[in-house]
């Protein structure tokens, strides 16, 4: 039990989560034992990129004893309303394809689901698959966003006439005299500058690929109605889905994501085909029915994200002050067909922050979103900013060798000093000190005796480099901007509820993967109402006893979830408060009361008034003489709205050094300076910083989804698309530098969402410093000593030549 | 085709009929019941979720049948603590943060463990590698390091033996 002598916010308490997970007893999807004897489905995949389906033949899988049913897209293309619905559509121009769980007609990616198996056991399903014959007639294939542009491109969705899913520009406004304007504005500025950088950026094809896959467990009963178990990161918003697709009212679903979640980091957030397949199957069939999913589904159907190309300018004076940016990003979709984000929603946010933390007022930014034969982008921690911050950073350190001054003093010099400030693309960013931030971090590297360093190395023959990366990164989404964008709200959630006994029961109706909510959720409780972390229990996930709440995403749940359960437990301590004085004839005001060490203390008394155990005794089961308009409730739902999106800020430091021989590399430390506003718990935030950090290391250096000249995915086990270990992570330096957020009742931010963003950068410009001398540039990732080598020599051929 | 099987899992025999195609980790979790060890990949024995110990040697068991485990003694994560009390590994991860969504720990400690048995004095580096088998998403490996590390050093404290497969 840790003791603490301030306050359970902000200390290192050690999780309540952690003895169930250590000792084997978490309960995630594929554990649960909450139907008898379910059916298990699985999918038939198609084996081609871009194709007519000529025929379907199921019988042979059809007769195998333990098969229960095989549907094709003709099976249900008349019984299931396909997407997009009113829940899975946002309220942006853009196009939507119209699909349904299984492939009707035709194939758009190599693995998009076409014939659902369903067996009494997962290996006869497997041998089921095995069994079915799918013959195909292909189709041209449409392989390269920027060819897929063209006006007599081949089309993914020959109905909607374009591969072009989504366009837009991003500045100068909604009208197109307005964003002309801006861009006559901004090519002046190019056209007067000293200084323009002007290149072409590419962050590819990589994810998150958490290590648990999704899965979904559905029931159905005419009397009790839809119950469904799945992995996910917004149980109310599947909800919302399910009961619109299969017209099933809302209070007769019931979607439970479990206690445990093994990760999701963006991927278990939209509406997927598969699990709208099983809600089908169970409804058809009478009977529960289970789908987990296999790693090599994952790596084909989802997981996919980044994937953009930035051609991106800067305009800037002899000093370095940028005074412009142009950035036209254009984003491999993928197929498109995806509930909620549609592919493009990420790409279209990453644009939107592109300026990152760098004061440039004037920018002409635009994305288009592009569809192709592979799989829809789905959601990836960083959401779409990670190209962006790569390109940004990168041709920020390019600025600076330009005009000879070192990266750090650019940087600084260039970052936005004034908050609030809206940047150019209208994102407000609503507080925070960066320039304290970034202070913190250089000072403690301390970039002039890195550089003496440096020459010192040269001289000896090895080549040391420092990169920066900085990002601007969001913690959840206000109602404000959700509601027109999506047609949702962005509000945390919570009910507290306070029993006889004292102890309280949080109910979250968002569904955390790892995030430790368990634990800050109980710390955030228990210092409102003086209690210990062990007299909280936090409930999360279910849709039938959490209020609305829309999901464990976006690092929302340390500014918002968080906001909303210290309201509700305030809201309860004011109610015991009325009571408490009205008992001992002393005056209600909540000032003059302490909640400490599970007593009521007042500030004139010595001796403590009660114990919270009793007061809530007295309140709940002996109602008599309350004070006028009190009751014997002590349970409350609170939902925290900001106009402010909260956003956090971080700062990256990368020491590399590398050899031009081979173009090997090596991290030797790596420091990142962070602002999450106020700590709940710093064990948790480290753990993200950290594993947020060596995800952008991986995704950078190792993963990469690899499609072939076929279409056909290379890349669809970890044998593969090789994920970092242990033997490649370095240790991560972590700084605080935080400022309270004004705009939450405990001054919090969220911390996760962004970390990997800026880490790219870092690691790159590292890397280009350190070879310097020799005059190379990274422009495309993945970053890797063959690739490295080739600039090498490219190099050398342009000194030579 | 199926066989009788007799396997000793966490000091309790288990003798069934299975099938000669049934996996040693979908034996463990959907015969057995023991959820603790998982599956994070398509059986391609990269991830080491699955990863148990059989006669005391960690082995993935997502690439075993387990037919293979017969008159074998094979120790899951439930069968780590004893009477109650954490092994030193457990209460380590918990002490510095060596795990956050859970789903690769049950691996990385049955892998960890048997690791301590043979080098009870392990470098970073040498811990670091030892690891290469369990991939985990979420921590960033740092925590777990360091929880590997401070067991070693509670281990070699307290002079533990090392164990045998039990």
């Amino acid at each position: 039990m840790t003791t603490v002598e301030k306050g359970w916010i902000g200390a290192r308490y050690r999780r309540r989560e952690d003895l169930r997970l250590l000792t084997g007893k978490g309960q995630y999807l594929a554990d649960l034992r909450v139907v008898r004897d379910p059916l298990v489905v699985k999918f038939v995949r198609s084996s081609v990129a871009h194709a007519k389906i000529s025929s379907i033949d199921v019988s042979a899988a059809a007769q195998l004893p333990g098969v229960v049913a095989v549907l094709t897209g003709a099976d249900i293309r008349d019984k299931i309303r396909p997407l997009p619905t009113p829940s899975t559509v946002p309220l942006l121009p853009g196009h939507y394809p119209t699909h349904w769980p299984l492939a009707v007609d035709r194939v758009k990616f190599h693995g998009e689901p076409v014939v659902a198996v369903v067996a009494t056991d997962k290996y006869t399903a497997e041998d089921a698959v095995e069994l079915v014959r799918v013959e195909y007639e292909d189709l041209p294939l449409i392989m390269n966003p920027e060819k897929a542009m063209a006006p007599d491109s081949p089309l993914v969705h020959p109905d909607i006439g374009t591969n072009v899913m989504f366009n837009m520009v991003l500045t100068g406004g909604l009208t197109e005299a307005e964003q002309s304007a801006n861009k006559a504005r901004v090519d002046a500025i190019f056209a007067n500058a000293d200084v323009v950088i002007k290149d072409r950026f590419y962050g590819h094809r990589c994810g998150v690929t958490p290590m648990e896959t999704r899965g979904a467990v559905a029931s159905w009963d005419a009397e009790a109605g839809l119950r469904v178990w799945m992995s996910t990161q917004r149980p109310h918003i599947d909800r919302l889905v399910f009961s619109e697709l299969f017209d099933i009212p809302q209070n007769q679903v019931q979607v439970s994501a479990p206690r445990d979640q093994g990760g999701a980091f963006g991927v278990k957030a939209p509406v997927y085909r598969e699990p709208l397949m099983i809600v089908y199957l169970t409804k058809l069939l009478g009977r529960p029915v289970q789908w987990i999913e296999t790693r090599e589904e994952h790596l084909m159907a989802v997981s996919q994200e980044r994937d953009q190309i930035h051609e991106l300018e800067l305009a800037a004076d002899k000093q370095g002050q940028i005074l412009g940016l142009r950035d036209r990003v254009i984003a491999d979709n993928g197929d498109s067909c995806e509930g909620v984000f549609w592919g493009f929603i990420m790409p279209f946010y990453g644009a939107a922050l592109v300026p990152n933390a760098y004061h440039i007022p004037d920018c002409d930014i635009s994305i288009t979103a592009v569809a192709t034969n592979k799989s829809a982008l789905s959601p990836a921690r960083a959401f779409g900013s990670l190209p962006g911050r790569f390109a940004l950073d990168r041709a920020i350190d390019m600025l600076a060798r330009r005009i000879g001054k070192d990266a750090a003093d650019v940087r600084r010099m260039n970052l936005i000093t004034q908050l609030p400030c809206n940047i150019a693309t209208g994102v407000h960013y609503d507080s925070g000190n960066f320039v304290a931030v970034w202070d913190k971090l250089v000072q403690e590297i301390d970039v002039p005796k890195f550089r003496k360093e440096q020459q010192v190395a040269r001289a000896q023959g090895r080549y040391i480099g420092l990169g920066f990366g900085v990002a601007v990164h969001a913690s959840g989404v206000a109602s404000e901007a959700l509601v027109p964008m999506e047609g949702q709200p962005g509000y945390g959630s919570a009910t507290l509820k306070m029993d006889s006994s004292g102890t309280v029961t949080v109910f979250e109706g968002d569904a955390p993967q790892g995030q430790g909510h368990e634990t800050t959720m109980a710390q955030i409780a228990a210092e409102i109402l003086g209690l210990h972390p062990e007299d909280v229990t936090v409930r999360v996930g279910d849709t039938n006893n959490t209020p609305f709440a829309s999901g464990t995403f976006g690092a929302r749940g340390g500014s918002y979830t968080a906001s909303a359960v210290a309201m509700a437990a305030k809201a309860i301590r004011d109610k015991i408060v009325k009571v408490v004085a009205h008992d001992n004839k002393l005056e209600a005001d909540p000032a003059h009361f302490r909640f400490e060490a599970k007593s009521i203390w007042h500030k004139d008394r010595a001796e403590a008034l009660t114990t919270i155990a009793s007061i809530c005794n007295r309140i709940i089961m002996k109602p008599l003489d309350l004070p006028p308009g009190a009751d014997a409730s002590l349970e409350h739902t609170a939902f925290f709205e900001a106009k402010e999106p909260m956003m956090a800020f971080s700062a990256h430091a990368a020491f590399v050094e590398a050899d031009p021989s081979s173009g090997e590399f090596k991290i030797l430390r790596y420091i990142s300076s962070e602002d999450v506003g106020r700590v709940i718990n710093p064990l948790i935030v480290e753990g993200q910083v950290r594993g947020g950090v060596v995800q952008g290391l991986s995704n950078a250096m190792f993963e990469e989804f690899i499609y072939d000249e076929n279409g056909q995915q290379l890349t669809t086990s970890m044998e593969n698309y090789m994920l970092a270990s242990a033997a490649d992570a370095p240790n991560i330096e972590i700084l605080h530098a935080d400022t309270p957020c004004e705009h939450t009742p405990l001054g919090t931010r969220g911390m996760g969402e962004g970390v990997p963003g800026p880490v790219p950068g870092a690691l790159c410009n590292a890397i280009c410093d350190a070879l310097e001398p020799f005059g190379i540039e990274i422009r495309d990732l993945p970053v890797r000593p063959d690739r490295v080598w080739a600039l090498l020599q490219a190099a050398k051929r342009r000194a030579a030549g | 085709m199926t066989r009788e099987i007799s396997v000793t899992v966490n000091g309790t025999v288990h003798r069934k009929s299975v099938p000669v195609r049934l996996l040693l980790v979908d034996f463990i979790r959907d015969v057995l019941e023991l959820t603790g060890t998982h599956q994070a990949c398509t059986y391609e024995g990269v991830c080491g979720a699955c990863t148990v110990q059989l006669n005391g040697e960690a082995v993935k068991s997502c690439m075993m049948l387990a037919v293979q485990a017969d008159g074998q003694q094979v120790t899951t994560i439930e069968g780590l603590a004893k009477d109650g009390a954490l092994h030193p590994l457990q209460k380590a991860f918990k002490e510095h943060h060596g795990l956050q969504c859970g789903f690769c720990t049950s691996g990385m400690i049955m892998n960890a463990e048997e690791f301590l048995r043979v080098n009870p004095r392990p470098t970073e580096e040498e811990i670091r590698h030892a690891l290469i088998g369990n991939i985990c998403r979420c921590t960033g490996y740092q925590g777990i390091v360091a929880a590997v590390s401070a067991a070693a050093e509670e281990m070699s404290a307290a002079g533990t033996p090392a164990r045998s497969g039990s």
